[in-house]
């Protein structure tokens, strides 16, 4: 166990960790002055996940929450639990193959958004009774108004709000590792997670796959913007 | 722009004559305390009888206030308000709003979480106007926390006001290229990418070469580190520190009694 | 037995198919001040990582031959090791800041922290190398406030104060003007006579000219001259092979064919170039 720990992290990994930290606050506030209706909050974490493994994913993830809440956003910091438990998740599906094709990215994007919604909903129900700072409180309370249970609500609210953020998510993450030189992705404790199946990774195969990954990325926005309007609407 | 995240203020006094241990332990007593407590006015309490008078104490009230009004209180107000309002508890309505019911049991439960976030982030404002990051990185590392958490946290601390500046000229330079914050969903993603490449892709190259010159001044050395600093810590805050530990156990064995 | 001895040293990066180095042997005795020259490409950076056991430790890849540095061989010790005897500074002065530190003297302490000076000692080491690159007056700073050529120096102290046996520099003073390079190479000079070998990659020939006691010239991974600088740098060799060379040897080597040159020797800094066509 202690080894399997201890073999996430080399001198790369740690000098990646504070990078990977400062670019989710980075793209995170990037977002914010966007106005975009996702986070887009823990790119840095999925990439520590997915090239250093499962544990240094965790802490790069329980980091950033920290130093977030503590230096720029107080709300932040509750919610580090979410996101070590994002970090861990990326990793191991990175480890079980799922970082080699965008189709696979976009199942490791799903299914890290339902841990994600299953470990903030505690939080979101005991520290805050369902109603927190986010934005995304309003679907809950009208939920809640709609005479839904308090667990139920919350974890619908979770449920249309995270797989949108976290598939976009892991597929710029993914789009990121692509884009990095090889020999530079040698000196991380995983590179084999991140190979490309089919051979050759090179020049036109990354672009088609960057492609994909921003249309994927856009057809499900919209599908989110759809499902609001209906909630909200109706 | 080069400005480093630090809040530390210089100033001599007795909290910062403190060990750093003690006044983190402080905090987390205050945290633990105000989120165990069986009573709703236990926290804004922990504000006004310890945290503003320590605060006073460290001389940094005004800085702590700025700090707070700035980052605390908006935090603090919104989850209030939407507490408040969007909370369906209680019989009593007091404050009609549409479809929204504000009940006596809804107020008091907003605010006691509010009060309850106001504590922590207070708690660690305090901490952090009155010690310096790297004083409490040294002296965790001494008492055995692995130096690369150390090297983390403080590296972080630096790294993320250039990366803010960065992000900040990026936006820059694309608005003055015509980019609009204003316009549609696919417009504003669309948009993102660009953005982020060359924020990102920067920063990563340099890993390899950041790696190698720690390395190359020990970083990975299995010799026991020893510190630069010298940082004290006197038989009194280790009496502080049992007597914040004994203070949280009352609090939580109260919480588990009166339930 | 030579100070630093490797014996056919061939040496490939991982995924790469081509060798960087390729069957290089190289002797250099302690003390020695050593320059290494050479065109893009040629794997004068991975020497330095070779060296400085950076290769094959930390970038794996596949090494035959022997490198032996100080009584340690290559195959038969880590990298911890390593560092305690050989130090190692490069090119980007932004990349070798720590981050770990908010002052520079903190940050020149760091190695001594890391490899467990004891607190006084470190405090004298630190003052002492600070005084010795003349960077007293940065000590409060923050290394990430200084420019360029300050980092650097902060770069060179931060390995100096870790009294390594063997230098390793890539490029130590590529952001630096004139009057800076030249106090820097005062100072490895003086490091180099009180008995520390240094081996340095260099573009600016004038300067190790002045300084260097030996010269080595690499092409493609393999050493193309060795020798005294008078002689290597002024050597036709290199102009055929796109080395840099210095402007006074191609203005006196143009002057000897003209008949204008009369010295045997083609010089390579201003004054030998002054001496030699006044003295004509």
């Amino acid at each position: 166990m202690l080894e399997k720990i201890k073999n996430n992290f080399n001198t790369q990994t740690w000098v990646l960790i504070p990078i990977a930290i400062a670019i989710n606050i980075a793209i995170g506030q990037l977002v914010l002055v966007l106005k975009l209706p996702v986070f887009l909050d823990s790119i840095g974490t999925v990439l520590v996940a997915v090239l250093c493994g499962p544990w240094a994913g965790a802490l790069t993830g329980a980091l950033s929450n920290t130093i977030w809440g503590i230096a720029i956003d107080p709300s932040a910091f509750p919610w580090w639990p979410v996101a070590a438990m994002i970090g861990y998740m990326a990793g191991r599906m990175a480890q079980w193959g799922f970082f080699k094709s965008w189709w696979k990215v976009v199942v490791t994007g799903f299914v890290v958004a339902i841990t994600a919604a299953i470990v903030s909903t505690p939080i979101a129900v005991y520290l805050f009774g369902g109603i927190t700072a986010s934005g995304s409180s309003f679907i809950t309370a009208y939920l809640l108004q709609t005479g839904q249970g308090i667990w139920s609500a919350v974890v619908s609210t979770s449920f249309l709000t995270e797989p949108v953020d976290k598939i976009t998510t892991a597929m710029l993450a993914f789009a990121i590792v692509q884009g990095l030189p090889r020999r530079t992705i040698g000196g991380y404790p995983k590179p084999e997670q991140v190979e490309v199946e089919g051979g050759e990774g090179e020049g036109g195969a990354n672009n088609t796959q960057m492609y994909i990954a921003i249309g994927v990325v856009v057809l499900l926005v919209l599908f989110a913007a759809f499902m609001l309007r209906n909630i909200l609407g109706g | 722009m080069h400005e480093r995240l630090s809040f530390y203020i210089k100033r001599n006094s007795v909290i910062h004559h403190l060990n750093p241990l003690t006044k983190l332990t402080l905090v987390l007593a205050l945290i633990l305390i105000a989120f165990t407590s069986p009573w709703y006015w236990t926290p804004h309490l922990l504000v006004l009888i310890a945290i503003i008078p320590l605060s006073f104490l460290g001389k940094v009230a005004p800085e702590f206030f700025k700090t707070a009004l700035r980052l605390i209180l908006p935090a603090a107000g919104f989850l209030f308000l939407m507490q408040a309002f969007f909370q369906p508890v209680g019989e009593t309505v007091i404050f009609k709003f549409y479809f929204l019911d504000m009940t006596q049991e809804s107020l008091m439960f907003a605010f006691r979480n509010a009060t309850r976030v106001i504590v922590m982030v207070s708690a660690f404002t305090f901490l952090l106007l009155t010690t310096h990051p790297s004083e409490l990185m040294s002296d965790l590392t001494r008492r055995g926390l692995p130096g690369q958490f150390a090297y983390v946290i403080i590296s972080t601390l630096q790294i993320l006001p250039q990366m803010q500046a960065k992000a900040q000229t990026i936006i820059s330079a694309q608005r003055s290229r015509g980019l609009d914050t204003e316009s549609s969903f696919i417009r504003r993603m669309g948009s993102l990418t660009p953005l982020i490449g060359p924020l990102v892709f920067g920063s990563l190259a340099e890993v390899e070469e950041r790696a190698i010159a720690i390395e190359a001044r020990g970083f990975t050395s299995k010799k026991v580190k020893t510190s630069l600093h010298e940082i004290p810590d006197p038989s009194s805050d280790k009496l502080i520190r049992w007597v914040l530990i004994i203070l949280v156990i009352i609090s939580i064995a109260l919480k588990l009694w009166l339930s | 037995m030579a100070f630093i001895n490797l014996q056919n040293v061939t040496y490939k990066y991982p995924l790469t198919k081509t060798p960087v180095l390729q069957n290089i042997n190289l002797q250099i005795n302690e003390g020695e001040f050593v320059a290494v020259i050479g065109p893009n490409g040629a794997g004068k950076s991975t020497l330095c990582y070779t060296l400085a056991g950076f290769v094959p430790h930390f970038f794996k890849g596949e090494i035959s031959g022997t490198v032996e540095v100080a009584g340690m061989e290559s195959s038969k010790s880590t990298l911890d090791e390593w560092v305690l005897n050989v130090g190692l500074a490069f090119q980007n002065p932004f990349n070798q800041i720590s981050g770990a530190k908010y002052t520079v003297f903190e940050e020149i302490a760091f190695g001594l922290e890391n490899t467990g000076v004891p607190r006084d000692e470190m405090k004298t080491r630190v003052e002492e190398a600070l005084k010795l690159t003349d960077i007293s007056n940065l000590a409060d700073r923050s290394p990430y406030s200084l420019s360029g050529g300050q980092q650097q120096r902060v770069a060179l102290t931060s390995i100096l104060v870790m009294q390594p046996k063997l230098l390793v520099l890539d490029e130590p003073t590529s952001q630096m003007d004139p009057i800076g390079t030249r106090e820097v190479f005062g100072v490895i000079r003086k490091m180099a006579e009180d008995g520390m070998t240094v081996v340095m990659v260099e573009h600016k020939v004038e300067w190790i000219a002045n300084f260097a006691d030996r010269v080595i010239a690499l092409k493609d991974g393999q050493i193309l001259l060795e020798g005294k600088p008078s002689e290597v740098l002024t050597s036709d060799v290199l102009a055929e092979n796109g080395f840099g060379i210095s402007r006074y040897t191609s203005t006196a080597r143009e002057a000897k064919k003209q008949g204008l040159w009369k010295k045997e020797n083609l010089p390579v800094t201003l004054d030998e170039a002054v001496e030699g066509f006044s003295n004509w």
